[in-house]
């Protein structure tokens, strides 16, 4: 069995692990209010602006926008198997699943990326070359809501995908072993930024696509 | 300095590093107290030259520009920096873990960086205002704080951000810890209702902080990259900028008073020498104020341009939240009613919050009255409706809960008398500050002006009259608690003969909290009605 | 959390991808969001129950999980009722002239 460190303030390694995924799952539900603030802001602002809002919408690229989607929900099942791997014991998949879920995540980044270039080409970025005469100001405040929420959910995804990597490398090098949390609750944090996207994406990407 | 047979947390080492590196919630306690402390005299600062400026109707001191930087700055750091933090960081900390049988907090590492994050967003924010302030108002409403406002927005907006992830994360370690730290038969309804208070609080912590976050964030995000969000030039709305920060700002409130009731719950038995009155009323109560908390923003945005429909929801649901508060004050005198009260400080003090809460909870009433509000909003009946609230209420309960655990903390006991005498001069003080406030909002005296029309004068200088005796009654204890440090007698483990775990463990407690896990067979606040149950001095 | 189970879920989250993606296309006017944000909804149901593992947790930690998202729903009502009922009308003190 594991011979992890038991904190003084607890009974039981039970006890332990349980408190770290009650505190983990307290941490998402900030980040829900935290990305939700942002989302709120949007739907008030689209049931406010109606046509011309949705309308900003269509400017998105939908393609790219739906592979992304599809990235990182099969990156969420790579978690899941890392996480369900490395219960079983194994050592080997576990770090080959990681390392495939934060392989995705990086292929996420690079998509995005891509999306941001083809924007800044289309002067759709707001405060640097929005075309305000062409597109009009509910479209930069829309696309204000857009570099917002991507750019704070690719960073949300960074640290997630640096912390995928930090764990492949405990777990192959051997210094981490079953019987913890710490497997899991990194897998509940890739799992919520993966939520985040799953609530952005029909908000930015859908939206106005049968005019 | 005797040679205890046991380490105290504050004698077991007592190195710099130990200090600024320690995980014990008892020395960051103590931490967060130095850093409360230095910004309420900031605070206060700003506040003893408002009250200064304010004695003549013309400018007395400076600019008006220079007046609306002070009051924003009096705003923002009270707000943030004093009052948000104030109990459940000092107290909180301390008491808690050791309320509930444990021996610290769950994440005491966690705890450490909490700190470290509100002493940094503090410096930052001191930094904006030692650079020449903002004169935006603590609530930085849109588009004047962004593209009109002069002074260091940004830098002041970017020390409150970061110091909303303390209190993030405070809030969750103390949820996580009463959920699964409570020692053997320590269950939920025989917790102290400070516990229940700091959980409600933490509540209110976890799930509307991070909605200030994004607020500031777009605020930030506006006036660096002068793209209106929430501004008319692009149709931006400011009023959604309102509903954001409103959306935090009025559970807030309840994170400062949330608090100070709870230490009140504990002031209240102990010297009325009876069990607390309706405990399962008070302990939900404390619930429902968080809950029902968040559903009454709107109300500070009657007349900002939001609809009258969200109105009514807003002005209905703002008396539904008053219900529960009363409730709590009923259960308070109810507890005192045939008791055998003592009264020392605490209870003087806690005399006060009850007094003055229930003003400043009955003019919150009042504002809540949509046609009423049209009338007295933005006027100073709403600054002294809230400072009744906040200073009356939150500041006396700090006060309360102060010198009821003062023993416990230090391990002395200061002179008695003069802890009274302030309580009092504090009282007095605070009335003739604020009463005639409600004067001048009622006829007509707008808030945030320096200048003012002659008639007004009298209140205002009966008001700034009352801040010098205020602000005595303020500044006694730093003189008592100092001496009573340096040479106050040595305190029993149970000075007050109060129930409760924190009191069967030595004064000042030992880094561990308890030697052995304690485990609880009875409900709290077993008191013998109308007699002393334990003289001070007993040690059990 | 068996590995059946796991691809599974993948798959039924690529079928509701398609599905959304599909639906924005035809023109449904304001069903369109709701269908969008349903689906969503059944994403990101289907995460928290099996990826995160919420079918098999206890009660507490559920009441975690559903507490920021009951939260934010609301703060999404209460100003949405601010908004749904902005009107260019007047108020009736301003009617009178």
């Amino acid at each position: 069995m594991s011979d992890r460190a038991l904190g003084f303030q607890y009974g039981t390694l039970a006890q332990q692990r349980e408190t770290a995924t009650l505190g983990m799952w307290a941490f998402l539900a900030t980040e829900v209010l935290f990305f939700g603030a942002l989302i709120a802001a949007y739907l008030n602002y689209r049931i406010w602006f109606g046509q011309e809002f949705i309308a900003a919408a269509s400017l998105t690229k939908v393609v790219l926008g739906t592979a992304n989607t599809a990235v990182l929900l099969t990156s969420s099942a790579c978690m899941a198997m890392a996480v369900t791997t490395f219960d079983a014991g194994s050592k080997r998949a576990p770090v080959l699943w990681l390392s495939a879920t934060g392989l995705l995540g990086l292929v996420f980044i690079v998509i995005k990326a891509t999306e941001w270039w083809l924007e800044y080409q289309e002067h759709l970025v707001p405060a640097l070359n929005f075309d305000l005469a062409r597109h009009g100001g509910v479209a930069e405040i829309f696309f204000v809501f857009y570099f917002c929420a991507t750019g704070l959910h690719a960073l949300h995804l960074l640290i997630g995908i640096s912390l995928v990597t930090w764990l492949a490398v405990r777990i192959g090098s051997g210094r981490l072993q079953p019987g913890g949390s710490t497997t899991r609750l990194i897998g509940l944090y890739w799992h919520f930024v993966d939520i985040v996207w799953i609530f952005l994406f029909p908000l930015i990407y859908l939206a106005g696509r049968n005019a | 300095m005797h040679a205890p047979r046991e380490q105290t947390y504050l004698s077991a080492t007592v190195d710099i590093r130990s200090w600024l590196l320690t995980t014990d919630h008892k020395r960051i306690a103590l931490l967060y107290f130095a850093g409360i402390t230095f910004f309420f005299f900031i605070g206060g600062i700003a506040a003893t030259l408002i009250r200064f400026e304010l004695i003549t109707p013309g400018p007395t001191l400076g600019s008006p520009d220079f007046y609306n930087r002070l009051f924003t700055m009096h705003g923002i750091i009270m707000v943030w920096f004093f009052l948000i933090p104030s109990i459940p960081t000092t107290m909180g900390n301390f008491i808690l873990p050791m309320m509930i049988g444990a021996r610290d907090l769950a994440f005491p590492r966690l705890n450490l960086a909490s700190w470290y994050l509100y002493m940094s967003g503090g410096l930052i924010t001191i930094a904006a205002l030692l650079l020449g302030g903002l004169d935006t108002g603590w609530t930085f409403y849109e588009p004047y704080s962004t593209f009109y406002a002069t002074g260091y927005v940004i830098l002041a907006v970017f020390g409150i951000f970061v110091a909303g992830f303390s209190s993030i994360l405070t809030g969750l370690n103390f949820i996580v810890t009463v959920h699964k730290l409570r020692a053997p038969g320590m269950t939920w309804y025989r917790l102290p209702v400070f516990v229940w208070s700091t959980y409600a609080t933490s509540i209110i912590l976890v799930l509307a902080t991070p909605v200030l976050a994004m607020t500031l964030l777009m605020l930030l995000a506006e006036r660096v990259l002068h793209v209106g969000i929430f501004s008319p030039q692009l149709g931006g709305d400011p009023i959604l900028f309102q509903h954001m920060f409103w959306f935090y700002s009025h559970p807030a409130v309840y994170i400062m008073i949330l608090p100070s009731m709870g230490v009140i719950s504990e002031v209240v038995p102990v010297f009325s020498s009876k069990p607390l009155f309706g405990y399962y009323f008070v302990v939900w109560c404390s619930i429902a104020i968080a809950a029902i908390g968040f559903l009454v923003w709107g109300h500070h945005m009657f007349v900002a341009g939001q609809s009258l429909y969200a109105s009514l929801a807003f002005s209905f649901l703002s008396y539904l939240v008053a219900v529960p508060s009363a409730i709590k004050v009923f259960n308070w005198i109810a507890t005192m009613h045939e008791g055998w009260i003592r009264f020392d400080a605490p209870m003087l003090y806690a005399f006060g919050f009850i007094g003055l809460f229930t003003i400043g909870g009955l003019t919150g009433l009042m504002l809540a009255a949509l046609a009423v509000d049209v009338h007295v909003t933005d006027t100073y009946f709403v600054v002294a409706h809230f400072h009744y609230i906040m200073v009356g209420g939150a500041v006396m309960g700090f006060f309360a809960g102060l010198h009821y655990w003062w023993p416990k903390i230090s391990g002395r006991l200061y002179p008695d008398y003069w802890a009274r005498f302030a309580a009092i001069l504090a009282f007095f003080g605070f009335n003739l500050t604020f009463f005639p406030q409600f004067i001048l909002g009622y006829l007509g005296m707008p808030r945030r002006y320096q200048s003012y029309p002659p008639e007004f004068q009298i209140w205002h200088v009966l008001s700034s009259a009352g801040a010098s005796i205020l602000a005595v009654g303020y500044a006694l204890p730093i003189f008592y608690f100092a001496w009573s440090i340096l040479r106050g007698p040595r305190a029993s483990a149970n000075p007050w003969g109060a129930t409760g775990l924190e009191w069967t463990t030595r004064s000042p407690p030992p880094p561990e909290n308890f030697a052995k896990t304690p485990t609880v067979v009875r409900p709290p606040y077993q008191y013998d009605r109308g007699k002393p149950c334990m003289q001070a001095g007993d040690v059990r | 959390m068996s590995v059946a189970t796991i691809w599974r879920c993948w798959l039924a989250l690529m079928l509701l991808l398609a599905a959304t993606t599909a639906s924005a296309f035809a023109p449904l006017g304001s069903l369109n969001i709701v269908i969008s944000l349903g689906i969503a909804c059944a994403k990101a149901l289907i995460v928290l129950l099996f990826f995160m593992e919420l079918r098999a947790s206890r009660a507490l930690v559920r009441a975690f999980a559903a507490a920021g998202f009951f939260w934010l729903l609301i703060m999404i009502v209460l100003t949405g009722a601010d908004y749904w009922h902005r009107t260019d009308a007047k108020a009736p003190i301003d009617q009178i002239y």
